[in-house]
């Protein structure tokens, strides 16, 4: 439940309420707002001004509607209009909602009782009026031909009750002359009399008061005092300087004995208590040092003192750790996965977090208690003792009841004499049924509406695309394997454009590569494989032996340099070191400031140029063949043996169904971003490879590949490599668009032509690619050049204040497993994950496409959702605006000075999202796909559950099946043509929003497949 | 007046004039509810700062090239009666010129990156608009050639520092440290606008020239006696404290990093901690005039020297580490003007705001960074990978690190010997008036207070 973010240097996209994908997604939602406090979904200000803009729209909102009630959705409500009409009014038309004075203000203040909503249908309108007026001039004015009947005749004294002054407001003996403007007052003035009448006896429904499970709620609710603030600011502290890995100068005391030990010991100690809350704090680090009680005897103590009950527990210790849920989450994380710190944590620490964290507690609430209310109660029934002192929660008041009767009535037709024909059961239906279609579910709906709307147009989109069969470029100039990251889109869009002879294929950016690297100049092992993998085999980078003496020279001034610099660092936060060089030499730092901040691009030229001195020599290899059992960090240990590369590669072929037809030469591109003064660099990253650039693993993907022994294995397998086949690695940086190759100087020279040929194209697909995404950067012109494109976007990386270096898979909206001949030439305006799957190459139970769903369903579902809920509701489940962001414990971001620890995305990196769940089409059938589910949980329980939508697209044909509610139902098209452009450029050009789906098809295109 | 007197008198207006207008320029439109585009906000900020750094150069070049080393400009008389006048005057002289310089280039270079890093930040506009005002507050507080001007240039950095603060105003800790900081604020402003009053009743005006000699900075000699030196220099002194966050007040500098970080760059790493040194150092025939003040000022900065040099050692955040390592020089340089190395102070502050801000504008780097000298280095850095010591610390080192964590429980000594008996005092008043009312108006008087808040979404059902 915690957040899964640990070290932010390798930023895991995980969805933030992973725990509870075992439940349908909006009960997920729903669950999640209550633990968490954090909106689910956008405002409905936001909905209704996308429903006003055309983003969502009517038939959209009424299909989910129509498919959310059911059969419900014909229920007649108290005679008057069925639920669906009663919901979709409340969803089409804006309601006002208010705090009874302001109600009554608008009532009073506005025309509300003069003028028939704007927004009422004219029918509907002139039916309300009708209705009214006739019952006006026949039952209010002459009302006594009855009068022998005593149940009439209580109606008939209501009825003079409520409305018997309201004609002679308006001229009683003038009726027959009233006019349209007189009769509409007087037909809203009775209608809010109704209502009111109506909701005056309200439904008695149990509004259970929001749960306050935490004294410290219930504290703040009475005194306005918050103890989290108090608690906060000391554990904030104190975690962070256990959580450091090396910023500090000066080490926490104790840290190796543990959280819990190392806290005791620092605030056992002599001197002042960080508050007056704090003063018992002392004494009782002390006592417990002397009882030598155990965390876990202490936390169940402290539980056990503010009376928490064993069945309240479960939920008391969750709504206590989410409370700092930042920092709870990172030490739970150094805990768990202590192969990702370097400093992991104790075990037992989130325990220990816990305890330390209820012990202060306690003191803050008691001292608040104490000093704001004068309570002395124990703190076991602080709780009751609180409830019994605040007014009970009241439900809605009779004006905001009668508001939204008075609201509806008018765009729904309910004339008055309907509305006071009802009876006490059916108004409190009525009320009743209103307020069952809470914000929380309108706002549901309007979200299913908003990606209905992109959904049917996706699907459209497919359905048109894919009536060109698949079918492979025969004789291709090359082939160049991507991540399945939806950057990689436009690159493929691109280099396919410029190169109509070739073929791409996508997979998940670590090349089943699954590792912990260390490169030529690195000092530690980083990890490149999805976090959900723990890999088990290590490479290391080694410069060749000719170079070996200038590396070591190399080495010798970097580490000299890097000695240097760490000093002045280091040393500028000192007394003397610090004079020495702020009044010394200090001006001179005017110099790259000001050349730093003003001219980006030129200095980094300079930067680079410098360092081409120091890096290490351009030759080296990777370590790749194991020279002793087990795998392991030491040099002896590091590779894999050949029976791994055999299987890593023919696992990898196989997935992206390239087994046949191979070209001359092979690329595989694994992609990373480079930018400047960014904590969050590594969620620009490769999300398969945890924010890492996943070159390396293509780099040796690439060498398993050419390795004659992995060849004839392979072939012994089933998979012919051609002799004259090469495979080459290489790094798309997907924050300058330019691309590295590896290990060219291995290139045979029968190959310098093919790859003369592949560069030119990959460039021009670059460039092109940079022009693309500077139309989502609005400190590009619309009208920039291509090469001032590629300038643009190398500035931007290299930019200190720049904050949106680039953005990222922001925008994500869907993923297509299938083969790209398939989908070729669709303009997916980089919102598609891209996966290369050969349905016709996989057996009856699916077992190729099983394991790539095994990896792309959850990966992709968790960069989509954390893409979500960030963009949905930034500052709390994301981690806000990054200008105030404070690095600490070179770990993780915090809100200025000290805050909770910021997990999730920040709002520069998602602020052009569209929170939509993603939309998964994969090329195959429902057996195989039941059989996929059936053996994996994780696939099974996203899908089924709704994290993550899903549709089938025939092998053979352009059907389409949609997964609604665990059924796989025909997709109807609406559309059977696209628009079509020549190329990219001529399609977005001079455009920033989203695009819609267009068909790339140049006039004249020879040799591609249509 | 010759020529070049000519020349030098234009550039020292177009100095004070041009953040004037810039200020006027960016803080009317929004009260007419234009809002100018991010462009023009940022084109004319770096407009500003340009012509101001070019202005300053060709003034100090001016004035070296003459030899002359001051020049007063009169730009106004707000009170003339005899024996008693407050003038709106400027002075350029050895130390006012380096600071213009000094607060040009780093606000023209910041303004220039701000403009790229609040790109589409909700605020834009008056972020720059309270930087503008920072930026007058700056050249009037260093040109000024009275007290009252200084003042009123002191007041702007104030207001404009606390409200930058507080720039994200939907959370409450910015709210809440940005209070802290204008409370500090006021307690020093109080005591400038004492010492300033005490001035006037003593010469009958506030000229720097008259009541600290007609020479040339840092040459003059004071006029006043050396009791009244003493005095008021300890209300100035008071005022640097709270301005340059020296001991006890240096708690409000961490808590000030909660702004944007270009903003706690210019303004607590560079400029605005080093304004309560540049209130000494404009004052300093005073300290010649009364050793014990010396004494005091070096006391006050090498405490806080030594005090900040310790708390940033267990700082674990970048922001605080810098702020507590920013202070440590501050106080060192306060120390240099009480020993009385004036040019060595100036150059410090020119040195130190420089190094300062680059080091800001690259903090969140610092992940990189560390990442690219571990690798240099080939080895984990930090204290933390050093082999824990045979026993557990002993309590010393614990008590220790315990009081540099609390930062010197400055904060609680604060609010426990100050706030509190002058909250207290509050309180019993307002007990009184409130009987007192209750007693005039024969019931409960005050009924706004006991009005129920609307608290909640007001657009949901409940």
């Amino acid at each position: 439940m915690l957040p899964a973010q640990g070290p932010i240097t390798a930023f895991a996209f995980l969805n933030p309420l992973q725990a509870l994908e075992s439940i349908p997604f909006d009960e997920g939602l729903a669950k999640g707002y209550r633990l968490f406090g954090c909106q689910p979904y956008l405002s409905e200000e936001r909905y209704r001004s996308e429903f006003g803009r055309g983003r969502i729209e009517a038939v959209d909102i009424i299909a989910e509607l129509k498919q959310e009630l059911g059969a419900r959705g014909d229920e007649v409500i108290a005679g008057l209009s069925t639920r669906f009409e009663l919901r979709q009014a409340m969803l089409l038309y804006p309601l006002r909602f208010g705090p009874t004075e302001e109600l009554q203000w608008f009532i009073a203040e506005t025309d509300a009782l003069r003028h028939i909503r704007d927004e009422a249908p004219t029918a509907i309108r002139k039916l309300f009026l009708d209705e009214t007026q006739h019952w006006a001039m026949r039952d209010l004015r002459n009302g006594h031909h009855r009068v022998d009947d005593p149940a009439h005749s209580a109606q008939q004294a209501l009825l003079q009750n409520l409305f018997g002054d309201l004609p002679s407001r308006f001229g009683a003996a003038q009726i027959e002359a009233w006019n349209a403007r007189t009769w509409e007052a007087f037909s809203l003035q009775s209608l809010w009399r109704v209502s009111r009448h109506g909701a005056h006896h309200p439904v008695d429904h149990d509004h259970p008061h929001p749960v306050a499970r935490r004294h410290r709620d219930w504290l703040l609710k009475a005194t306005g005092q918050d103890s989290d603030a108090l608690v906060h600011e000391v554990m904030i502290r104190f975690c962070s300087a256990y959580a450091d890995q090396g910023f500090a100068d000066w080490a926490l005391p104790n840290r190796e004995l543990g959280f819990y030990q190392s806290f005791l010991r620092l605030f056992a100690a002599q001197g002042r208590s960080p508050g007056d809350w704090a003063r018992p704090l002392i004494g009782e680090a002390q006592r417990l040092l002397q009882a030598q009680t155990e965390p876990l005897d202490c936390l169940l103590a402290e539980l056990d003192e503010l009376g928490v009950s064993a069945e309240e527990q479960p939920d008391f210790v969750a709504a206590s750790l989410l409370a700092l849920r930042g920092w709870a989450g990172l030490i739970w994380q150094m805990e768990v996965r202590g192969d990702r710190v370097p400093l992991p944590a104790n075990p037992g620490a989130i325990v220990e977090f816990l305890a330390v964290r209820l012990l202060m507690e306690r003191l803050a609430m008691r001292y608040l208690a104490e000093t704001r209310l004068d309570l002395h109660v124990p703190l076991a029934e602080l709780r009751s003792a609180l409830q019994k002192r605040l007014a009970p929660a009241q439900g809605a008041s009779v004006t905001q009841r009668a508001f939204l009767v008075f609201q509806l009535a008018q765009v729904l037709g309910w004339s008055v004499p309907r509305l006071f024909a009802l009876s006490r059961t059916e108004w409190d239906q009525l009320i009743a049924e209103i307020e069952a279609f809470t914000g929380l579910e309108r706002r549901k709906i309007f979200q299913r509406g908003f990606e209905h709307h992109y959904r049917q147009r996706a699907l459209d989109a497919f359905s048109v695309q894919a009536t060109q069969l698949a079918s492979r470029v025969e004789k291709p100039r090359f082939q160049s394997v991507y991540c399945i990251d939806t950057r990689e889109e436009s690159f493929r869009r691109h280099l396919e454009e410029v190169a109509p002879q070739i073929e791409t294929f996508g997979a998940a950016g670590f090349f089943s590569v699954a590792i912990y690297y260390r490169g030529a100049a690195d000092a530690h092992y980083s990890t490149l494989c999805p976090i959900v993998v723990r890999p088990q085999h290590w490479v290391t980078d080694e410069v060749v032996l000719s170079f070996e003496e200038q590396h070591q020279q190399r080495a010798r001034t970097r580490k000299a340099l890097g000695t240097a610099s760490h000093e002045v660092h280091r040393r500028s936060r000192t007394i003397a070191g610090g004079a020495v060089l702020t009044a010394g030499l200090g001006v001179l730092a005017s110099v790259p400031l000001v050349a730093r901040v003003l001219f980006p691009r030129l200095t980094a030229r300079f930067r680079k140029l410098l360092r081409k001195f120091v890096e290490p020599p351009p030759v080296s290899r990777l370590h790749l063949e194991r020279a002793e059992d087990p795998p392991g960090p030491e040099i002896e240990h590091v590779g894999f043996n050949p029976s791994e590369r055999a299987n890593i590669a023919e696992r990898l072929l196989r997935d992206i169904g390239l087994t046949s037809n191979f070209a001359r030469i092979v690329f595989f591109f694994g992609h990373g971003s480079s930018c400047l003064n960014n904590p969050h660099k590594a969620c620009y990253d490769c999300g398969a490879c945890t924010g890492g650039a996943g070159g390396p693993n293509a780099r040796a993907v690439a060498a398993f590949l050419n390795e004659t022994g992995v060849r004839s294995e392979l072939q012994r397998r089933g998979i012919n490599i051609p002799a004259e086949t090469y495979f080459l690695g290489g790094l798309h940086n997907t924050g300058d668009d330019t691309l590295t190759y590896f290990d060219l100087d291995l290139l045979p020279g029968s190959h310098r032509a093919d790859f003369a040929f592949a560069s030119k194209s990959l460039n021009d697909a670059c460039e092109r690619n940079a022009h693309e995404r500077c139309r989502r950067f609005q400190s590009a012109p619309l009208n920039i050049t291509r090469a001032g494109a590629f300038k643009h976007v190398e500035e931007r990386t290299e930019d200190l204040a720049q904050t949106r270096p680039e953005f990222g898979n922001c925008t994500n909206a869907m993923g297509f497993v299938g083969r790209r001949s398939r989908i070729r030439g669709m303009y997916l305006d980089r919102r598609c994950f891209l996966h290369s799957y050969d349905p016709t190459t996989d057996d009856l139970a699916a077992t190729i496409l099983g394991r790539i769903l095994g990896a792309v369903v959850p990966v992709c579902s968790g960069i989509n959702l954390l893409y979500y809920f960030s963009y949905v509701d930034s500052p709390g489940w994301g981690s806000g605006t990054k200008l105030p962001h404070n690095v600490t414990s070179l770990l993780g971001v915090m809100d200025g000075p000290a805050s909770d620890l910021r997990s999730g995305l920040p709002w520069q990196g998602v602020e052009i999202h569209e929170p939509m769940r993603l939309l998964l089409v994969i090329e195959s059938r429902p057996e195989a796909m039941r059989a996929i589910m059936s053996r994996s949980v994780v696939v099974s329980q996203i899908l089924k559950n709704g994290w993550m939508q899903l549709a089938l697209l025939d092998p053979d044909s352009n059907a389409l099946l949609q997964y609604v509610n665990d059924e796989f139902v025909p997709y109807h098209p609406e559309t059977k043509a696209l628009p079509q452009a020549p190329t990219s450029i001529e399609w977005y050009r001079g455009w920033r929003d989203h695009l819609p789906f267009a068909q790339i098809q140049p006039a004249a295109r020879e040799g591609v497949p249509s | 007046m010759s020529m070049l007197d000519w020349w030098m008198q234009v550039l020292g207006i177009i100095i004070v004039v041009g953040p004037f207008l810039l200020l006027v320029g960016l803080g009317i439109p929004p009260l007419l509810s234009v809002k100018l585009s991010e462009r023009a906000v940022s084109r004319s900020v770096q407009f500003v700062t340009s012509v101001g750094l070019l202005a300053g150069l060709g003034l100090l070049g001016l004035m070296l090239s003459t030899g002359k080393r001051h020049v007063p400009i009169v730009l106004a008389h707000w009170v003339d009666i005899p024996d008693y006048h407050m003038l709106l005057k400027i002075e350029f002289d050895r130390l006012s010129v380096p600071f213009v310089i000094l607060t040009f280039l780093l606000c023209g270079t910041i303004s220039a990156f701000s403009a790229k890093y609040m790109h589409r930040e909700g605020g834009f506009n008056r972020f720059h608009m309270l930087y503008a005002l920072f930026l007058t507050g700056m050249i009037v507080t260093s040109v000024s050639g009275t007290i009252e001007t200084l003042f009123a240039g002191w007041e702007m950095v104030g207001l404009s520092s606390a409200l930058l603060v507080a720039f994200y105003q939907e959370r409450p800790a910015p709210m809440r440290n940005g209070l802290h900081v204008w409370v500090v604020y006021r307690v020093s402003d109080a005591a400038l606008l004492l010492a300033s009053i005490w001035l006037h009743h003593l010469r009958g005006h506030g000229n720097f020239d008259a009541f600290l000699g007609a020479t040339p900075w840092p040459d003059g000699k004071t006029i006043l006696s050396s009791w009244d030196a003493l005095f008021v220099g300890v209300l100035l002194l008071a005022a640097a404290i709270g301005k340059s966050a020296l001991v006890p007040t240096s708690g409000w500098l961490p808590r000030a990093m909660e702004g944007p970080t270009p903003s706690s760059a210019v303004f607590y790493g560079a400029l605005s901690v080093h304004l309560g040194a540049f209130l000494l150092l404009r004052v300093s025939p005073l300290l010649d005039q009364s050793l014990l003040l010396s004494v005091l000022v070096v006391v006050v900065g090498l405490t806080t020297a030594i005090f900040a040099a310790l708390f940033t050692r267990v700082q674990t955040d970048i922001k605080c580490a810098l702020s507590f390592a920013s202070l440590t020089q501050v106080g060192l340089i306060v120390a240099e003007i009480g020993l009385g190395f004036r040019y060595l102070a100036l150059i410090h502050i020119l040195g130190h705001g420089c190094v300062r801000t680059l080091q800001f504008v690259r903090a969140p780097t610092l992940l990189l960074d560390h990442r690219r000298l571990e690798d240099a280095l080939g080895t984990r850095l930090g204290s933390q990978y050093a082999p824990p010591p045979e026993e557990a610390a002993d309590s010393f080192r614990s008590r220790f690190y315990r009081w540099a964590m609390e930062r010197g429980y400055l904060d609680a000594f604060l609010v426990e010997r100050c706030v509190r008996p002058i909250l207290a005092i509050f309180v019993f008043c307002d007990s009184l008036e409130r009987r007192w009312t209750d007693w005039l108006s024969g019931t409960r008087s005050r009924r706004t207070e006991y009005l129920q808040r609307h608290t909640g979404t007001a657009d949901d059902l409940p």
